[in-house]
């Protein structure tokens, strides 16, 4: 079969792991019954959905490429040693920001994909294996086409602004596409590495559930690493720089680690001044032994996706089962129980429910750089831990959306609901408390002004996470909902994020004006506003049957 | 004495402008099975799914043994649902999700235990209460759900199309179940398309098409409708649901090819 036709094919099976990608967040939800304008419509979003995630990463690689490249290359001094390290600083740098956040976008398409049985749905066309195998790897191209375009762009075109010469040229783009093609494995390998060992890993005992959280911990670092890159690009590759600079001769045995032996390979092809020949000779071997790595990595990938996608799902593990016992708890305790179970398996709600940590942990380190942590940089912190805290509700409610047209049948009152929901978000938000406090610790900060209006703030919080619940649950309970029907309905998400904005920043307000007017007033005061909000919103959602 | 269980009156169920359910009305009593019988997109998973309040009403009265759906967890207590397309909680596994299932219904452990061995052994389930709902056949997931619907002792039961994917033994243990939970005075309402089930198992049969009821009552009843001494449910269903028509020239034709 022409390539041509095998691109022409592999449309169409992208077209379908996207829609399955977006609506496996909402499996077992009440789609529209009649219409097919609606279905239409659905299928159509899905596809939006999976290109907007796709620009927003290239933007991301774009803008954070060109902030690492040339911010990093033109601040650190003009004598060519300088420069020249820190052009393998940037390099190094934008080359793990490329690996990084195109496997964060890939990875839940990707997990589809292995998930999916498409492989099995190709083979009984009649097409030869061989086919199948490249329709797949063009559905693997067509997931990440735009952001390893846009990689490849920005860095030939920053590295070509900077005055680099065709030397370079040709070195970087033999690092991006070994970028490229490593990211590519390893999107599939953590694909396959969630697939086998926590979406299809079942067990009962202690031990397994905590083997379990620990894959998904493995799971999700990608995404991690890569929210620390784009909060500290410049840093990082300010960092990349300084540390090839301040090593010794002999760890600059570096130059044979990835991503460092190609930024080492493109410096020394752009200047071949003060060229150091073992270095030299380090790099260039180093760069093609990893460069014979993405060769075999290619062909691993190829035979990876064409046996997964046949095996699909019944690779499942299969426990000894010793009896049936249950231990039933009340209906709250339930619903809390029984969200955790599903985002411990669900690594969309997993990074979703660690985010305020990992947040805190952030926002503490960008604000330790101020001399002291007083009120206004606590409230600071406070202002985006409480944003990233609000964006917890609509994506625990979204849980309620999977099995929805079975799940409804349910006896399930809203309030029991909303408590549950709310129950578990002041778990979260306690545990950012924790993470700060020991941030603080270890940096050795005081960050008492933090705590305590942390502390106090809770009450707020879990007041707007209350009303934002009881919105969604008003909303949709008898439609069936999930975190794509709610990303889809943007004007709703936004308007539900603004008021939950405008319930924590209420008592925010408060307490800055009283802390300018009578500043020992402050605690109290902000205290008392945020109780009143508190006992508002609780017998708000007590009146829900 | 008989009970009213399920009062259906004027229901209609409406997607944007399309009518679903035209204004049916039916009536259901306790210690019966009452078979819901329709051609395909007739209307009757949007009926069911209106009973156990998945689905809400476009217009209509719907009581569950006295209990208004409005007041849905009073109605909802009262309900075993098996759904047609059973998507369960995929991630969870069996015991998982059964252990929601008894936490959301106030169940005791004493109580819930001795039937769930009970019920696991029955349909066969117990090797897979540990494997992820998503890993197990279409058979085993409906196993599931079917053992969800019974873990609470529901007085009525409402299972859109339970036989399809469950194995012979399976299928015969649920038509039992069903029958011995009639005659233990719950009630049932039961959708099949497998036309000798429903003659065989149900009390009362409602067939369903276009969105309107265009029969109800027994077999006996319906056999007076189409004016047909004999002829076997099956018949009388492709009467009344104007489906015979032009059937046997298709079948030639087709044979013909």
């Amino acid at each position: 079969m022409k390539v041509s036709e095998l691109w022409r094919l592999s449309s169409t099976i992208y077209r379908e792991i996207s829609f399955q990608s977006i609506f496996s967040l909402r499996s077992g939800a009440t789609l529209p019954q009649r219409g097919r304008t609606s279905i239409n419509q659905l299928a159509k979003r899905a596809k939006t959905n999976t290109l907007i995630s796709k620009i927003i990463t290239s933007i991301f690689i774009g803008i954070f490429g060109f902030m690492m490249l040339f911010a990093s290359t033109t601040t650190m001094g003009t004598l060519e040693p300088l420069r020249e390290s820190a052009l393998v600083g940037a390099i190094s740098a934008f080359l793990a920001v490329v690996l990084f956040l195109i496997i964060i976008m890939g990875l839940q398409v990707s997990t589809t994909m292995i998930s999916s049985k498409i492989v099995e749905t190709l083979s009984v066309f009649p097409l030869t294996r061989e086919d199948t195998s490249k329709v797949v790897f063009l559905c693997l191209i067509r997931i990440f086409d735009l952001p390893l375009i846009t990689a490849t762009l920005t860095l030939l075109v920053t590295y070509a602004f900077l005055g680099g010469s065709p030397l370079g040229f040709l070195a970087s783009l033999l690092g991006i596409i070994v970028t490229g093609i490593f990211a590519l494995t390893l999107t599939i390998g953590l694909a396959k590495f969630f697939y086998s060992k926590v979406a299809s890993g079942g067990g009962r005992s202690k031990w397994k559930t905590l083997l379990r959280i620990i894959f998904m911990f493995v799971w999700i670092l990608p995404s991690f690493g890569t929210y620390i890159v784009v909060n500290f690009a410049v840093e990082i590759a300010r960092s990349f720089t300084a540390f090839t600079q301040t090593f010794s001769s002999t760890l600059q045995l570096l130059v044979i680690a990835y991503p460092f032996s190609f930024g080492f390979l493109v410096s020394f092809a752009s200047s071949l001044q003060n060229i150091s020949y073992p270095i030299l000779s380090l790099s260039i071997a180093a760069s093609l032994a990893y460069s014979l790595l993405a060769f075999y990595a290619l062909r691993w990938l190829t035979r990876t996706i064409r046996r997964m996608g046949a095996a699909g799902a019944a690779g499942a593990m299969r426990e000894t089962v010793r009896d049936t016992i249950v231990k039933p708890r009340t209906p709250w305790v339930g619903i809390i129980r029984k969200d955790l179970r599903v985002a411990s398996r669900a690594p969309s709600l997993a990074s979703i429910l660690l985010l305020p940590a990992i947040q805190t942990v952030v926002l503490a380190i960008a604000f330790s750089s101020f001399s002291e942590v007083g009120f206004s940089t606590a409230m600071g912190i406070l202002t985006g831990m409480s944003v990233t805290m609000l964006l917890l509700s609509p994506t625990l409610f979204s849980i309620e959306g999977l099995g929805s047209a079975y799940t409804l049948s349910f006896p399930l009152e809203k309030k029991t609901l909303i408590s549950a929901k709310t129950t578990l978000i002041a778990f979260i938000y306690m545990l950012s408390l924790i993470v700060l406090s020991a941030v603080a610790f270890l940096m050795g900060r005081d960050f008492t002004y933090i705590l305590t209006f942390g502390g106090i703030q809770t009450f707020s919080i879990l007041a707007a996470s209350m009303i934002e619940l009881l919105i969604i649950a008003n909303k949709y309970w008898k439609k069936g909902f999930s975190l794509s029907n709610i990303y889809a309905k943007l004007p709703t998400y936004i308007m539900i994020l603004l008021l939950g904005i405008v319930i924590v920043s209420i008592p925010m307000t408060i307490a800055f004006v009283t802390y300018i007017l009578m500043e020992q007033l402050t605690i109290p005061i902000f205290l008392i506003s945020v109780l009143s909000e508190f006992m508002l919103a609780t017998f708000i959602v007590t009146r829900e049957k | 004495m008989e009970q009213l269980a399920v009062t259906v009156e004027g229901l209609t169920v409406k997607y944007g402008s399309f009518v679903a359910v035209d204004n049916i009305s039916f009536k259901v009593r306790s210690g019966e099975i009452y078979g819901l019988l329709g051609p395909n997109g007739a209307g009757k998973t949007s009926t069911l799914k209106v009973l156990v309040g998945v689905l809400e009403p476009s217009t209509g009265k719907i009581e569950i043994f006295g209990t208004p759906i409005t007041d849905e967890v009073g109605a909802k207590s009262q309900i075993g649902y098996v759904p047609e397309e059973v998507v369960l909680l995929d991630s969870l596994t069996p015991r998982e999700f059964i252990e929601f299932v008894a936490d959301i219904r106030h169940l005791k452990a004493s109580a819930v235990n001795a039937k769930l061995e009970r019920l696991t052994t029955a349909f066969e389930i117990t090797q897979c209460f540990d494997t992820p709902i998503a890993a197990l056949s279409m058979g085993n997931k409906q196993k599931v759900a079917i053992i969800a619907a019974l873990l609470h002792e529901p007085k009525l039961l409402i299972l859109d199309e339970p036989l399809i994917g469950l194995d012979a033994r399976s299928s015969k243990i649920l038509k039992e179940l069903i029958t011995f939970h009639a005659k233990k005075g719950g009630a049932a309402i039961f959708s099949t398309h497998i036309m000798e089930v429903a003659e065989k198992l149900c009390t009362r049969v409602g067939i369903i098409n276009k969105g309107q009821i265009v029969g109800d009552g027994t077999v006996e009843d319906l056999r007076k409708l189409v004016k047909s001494a004999e002829g076997s449910l099956e018949d009388i269903f492709l009467k009344v649901t104007e489906q015979e028509t032009g059937m046997r020239e298709i079948i030639r034709a087709l044979e013909e090819e």
